[in-house]
């Protein structure tokens, strides 16, 4: 450097501080990948255990050891699968739901909150215990409508919680199972009219939208209330006729009993060797496989019907705000962790009846005796852990695929909702339920597992070739070309 | 074709019958959830490279997220930024600055303060004992370093002006500013008598009468 030189050459010569170091994390991002996703299916599994264990020894005063369903066994199973897996469940996916929503919209995600003493964002959990503090300490705000009918008014959350709450008690999450001497089972209610009690407690949700429209005194909320009853309604039809499918094939109503015929039974494990209950000798009997129309209808429905997102018109927070426009503070919070009660309940139904329950494919028998030889006895106990934990993650992917749709797709506007309740899902059901019997009567299991397949074909082909859309033409090669052939794009396909 | 032709045609093409496997829907709703959940895992799975230089994330294995957790991380300003304001220091500490005032002259904001010291040393004649920059006043128009005859202040820090809670304290006095790489330029030798020493603790070589009246 010989003379005082330019600024712009200046900034160019080497006596500018240098941009920091490049970070390298290669090696840091697998260990937690791997650390992380090792530590969640652990976690998993010993929750599994932990359920399992905790209705056991609750389950010990109960006389009978050889009988499920004492007193003690549903004490234990109210305490540990609603009040704790369900409410936890459900608290978690508050946090999953904007987690899991920045994952998919290329974005970070709450990661702000900290707990004292440690610096890291921990995936954003600490801002569950400051959501619900928040909703612990706001005020209780009552509007001068409202208070007109403040019976109704508070009535409101309570009756829209309380349905989808109790909804939880009749998803079986194991099977009945020997565990460590008594026979138990992780299920509130063994009920006769199984899928019944859900159509007609979902029913009573549709009370609280309602009262909550109409007592909040407010032209929106009662708008939300409207549209939330009309919804349910609806949509209760087609929720009833989907299942119609699935009460033909397993012949009854029972969740546990449909969750049983989709896999191995109790003493074909005791057996070890190949799966009996294999369709073909390769195809798990699962729900998916034998109506497959149906579980995609069911989700459709039930997504409808618990108003989640593409379905949200009673809430439509950018239209109007909803049924639950006039709540604050811990009532409104009530709604909405009613709603992921709801998505944890209905994903468990969809686990229950379409995806084998808490049945593994394939492996279970061969499963069963290798954990007989590892503790001799306690085969079918064991294996009913590894069964829990695939009902729980099964039960996260459903959730999660509610999710996808949810943040994939926009609302549908009310008159589309009605279309699609009434003028496609309802006939498609109908007919679901006609070829359904049709299949079983000709052929039983194995018929309606073909149908089914030539279905999930058909379904796949449909997505993947047929009526795609023409690819986009610009405006200038539009018009050139319409002028010749305006039937051009239509004809192409 | 004229324009309003084109208009029509183009509301024709919109408004034409959807095709059977549009109406259904379904198609379309599993294909926007196929591109939500290829999001999904790829974020979830994918290496996020947080060194702030990389902007654009792209690339096999690597995820889509660009945000900076900006506290945490921060992204270098470029190379011409102008920051904030440093005097720069000869290799034995002292400032570059001779007090010639023509920064002070020069800015529009008059931010600047100089108050002129004498040296012993008669090559380089003067410095400053007070040179103060209020960064509040700071216009950030990069004057100051275009008229500085030595080289003495730059504004190559490559950051802002600090938040400050109180007025006073965003004024930046000699010390303060005397940071960062010393510079020495081989025309510098000809204003020395003796060979400069080697970096000293500052104001150790400083030593000489002031002028005026202090």
């Amino acid at each position: 450097m010989d003379a005082i030189q330019t600024p712009q050459s200046r900034l160019a010569s080497r006596d500018i501080p240098t941009a920091a170091p490049v970070k390298r994390t290669v090696g840091n991002w697998l260990g937690w990948q791997i650390g992380g996703w090792a530590a969640f299916f652990a976690f998993l599994l010993g929750l599994s255990g932990v359920l399992l264990g905790v209705v056991r020894l609750l389950a010990g005063f109960d006389e009978k050891k050889n009988v499920a369903g004492g007193l003690w066994e549903s004490v234990g199973n109210i305490l540990i699968l609603m009040l704790v897996f369900v409410m936890v469940l459900a608290t978690l996916l508050t946090m999953a739901d904007r987690k899991w929503s920045a994952l998919m919209q290329d974005r970070v995600g709450p990661n702000r909150a900290r707990l004292p003493g440690i610096d890291s964002p921990l995936a954003g959990l600490p801002h569950i215990i400051a959501d619900v503090l928040k909703m612990l300490f706001k005020e209780d705000f009552l509007s001068a409508g409202a208070a007109k009918q403040k019976l109704l008014f508070n009535l409101g959350p309570l009756l829209a919680f309380g349905p989808a709450f109790c909804l939880f008690a009749i998803i079986p999450m194991s099977p009945e199972v020997f565990f460590f001497g008594k026979r138990i089972s992780l299920q509130v209610l063994h009920l006769d009219w199984g899928i019944l009690y859900v159509f007609a407690l979902a029913s009573i949700g549709v009370f609280g939208t309602a009262l909550a429209g109409w007592s909040s005194d407010n032209k929106f909320a009662l708008l939300g209330g409207l549209r939330a009853s009309a919804q349910m309604v609806s949509y209760e039809v087609t929720l009833g006729l989907t299942l119609v499918g699935a009460f033909i094939a397993y012949g009854t109503v029972r969740l546990d009993l449909m969750s049983e015929l989709q896999g191995a039974t109790e003493a074909a494990m005791r057996m070890g060797g190949a799966d009996p209950s294999l369709l073909f000798g390769w195809l798990p009997p699962w729900g998916i496989f034998m109506q497959p129309l149906a579980c995609i209808f069911f989700l459709v429905a039930a997504m409808a019907e618990i108003k989640r997102t593409p379905f949200d018109t009673p809430e439509g927070e950018s239209e109007i705000i909803g049924y639950y426009l006039e709540y604050s503070g811990l009532k409104s919070g009530l709604f909405l962790i009613a709603e992921y009660v709801e998505t944890v309940v209905v994903a468990g139904i969809v686990t229950a009846i379409f995806l084998g329950g808490w049945h593994l494919p394939w492996i279970e028998p061969a499963l069963c005796s290798a954990l007989d030889n590892l503790w001799h006895g306690n085969g079918a106990a064991l294996l009913a852990i590894f069964q829990v934990f695939g009902f729980i993650v099964k039960l996260i992917f459903v959730i999660w695929v509610m999710f996808l749709a949810r943040w994939a797709l926009p609302r549908f506007r009310y008159d589309q909702v009605m279309h699609l309740g009434w003028k496609m899902l309802l006939p498609a059901s109908l007919a679901n339920v006609i070829i359904s019997a049709a299949a079983y009567l000709a052929g039983g299991h194995e018929m309606l597992a073909i149908v089914g397949l030539v279905e999930i074909v058909a379904f796949c082909g449909y997505v993947a070739f047929w009526g795609k859309t023409p690819a986009a033409e610009t405006p200038d090669a539009h018009g050139a070309h319409g002028a010749a052939d305006p039937h051009a794009a239509p004809a192409a396909h | 074709m004229d324009h309003g032709h084109a208009e029509t045609e183009r509301a024709a093409h919109d408004e034409q019958e959807l095709t059977l496997g549009e109406k259904l829907y379904l198609r379309e709703a599993i294909k926007g959830m196929a591109i939500v959940a290829r999001h999904f895992w790829k974020n979830l799975f994918g290496f996020r490279d947080n060194t702030p230089e990389v902007l654009d994330r792209g690339g096999t294995g690597v995820n889509l997220v660009t945000t900076l957790n900006y506290p945490e991380e921060q992204k270098p300003y470029p190379p011409g930024y102008r920051g904030m304001h440093r005097l720069v220091p000869r290799v034995d500490g002292r400032p570059r600055c001779v007090a010639c005032y023509m920064c002070a002259t020069a800015c529009p904001a008059q931010c600047i303060y100089i108050e002129a010291g004498e040296y012993d040393d008669q090559a380089i004649e003067k410095f400053p004992i007070r040179f103060e920059i209020d960064e509040l006043r700071c216009i950030v128009c990069g004057f100051c370093v275009e008229a500085c005859p030595k080289d003495a202040i730059r504004m190559d820090t490559g950051t802002h002006a600090p938040a400050v809670l109180s007025r006073p304290l965003a004024v930046f006095d000699k010390e303060a500013l005397l940071s960062g790489a010393p510079v020495e330029l081989s025309s510098d030798s000809m204003t020395y008598r003796a060979p400069l020493q080697t970096v000293s603790p500052m104001g150790k070589n400083e030593g000489g009468k002031k002028m005026g009246g202090h």
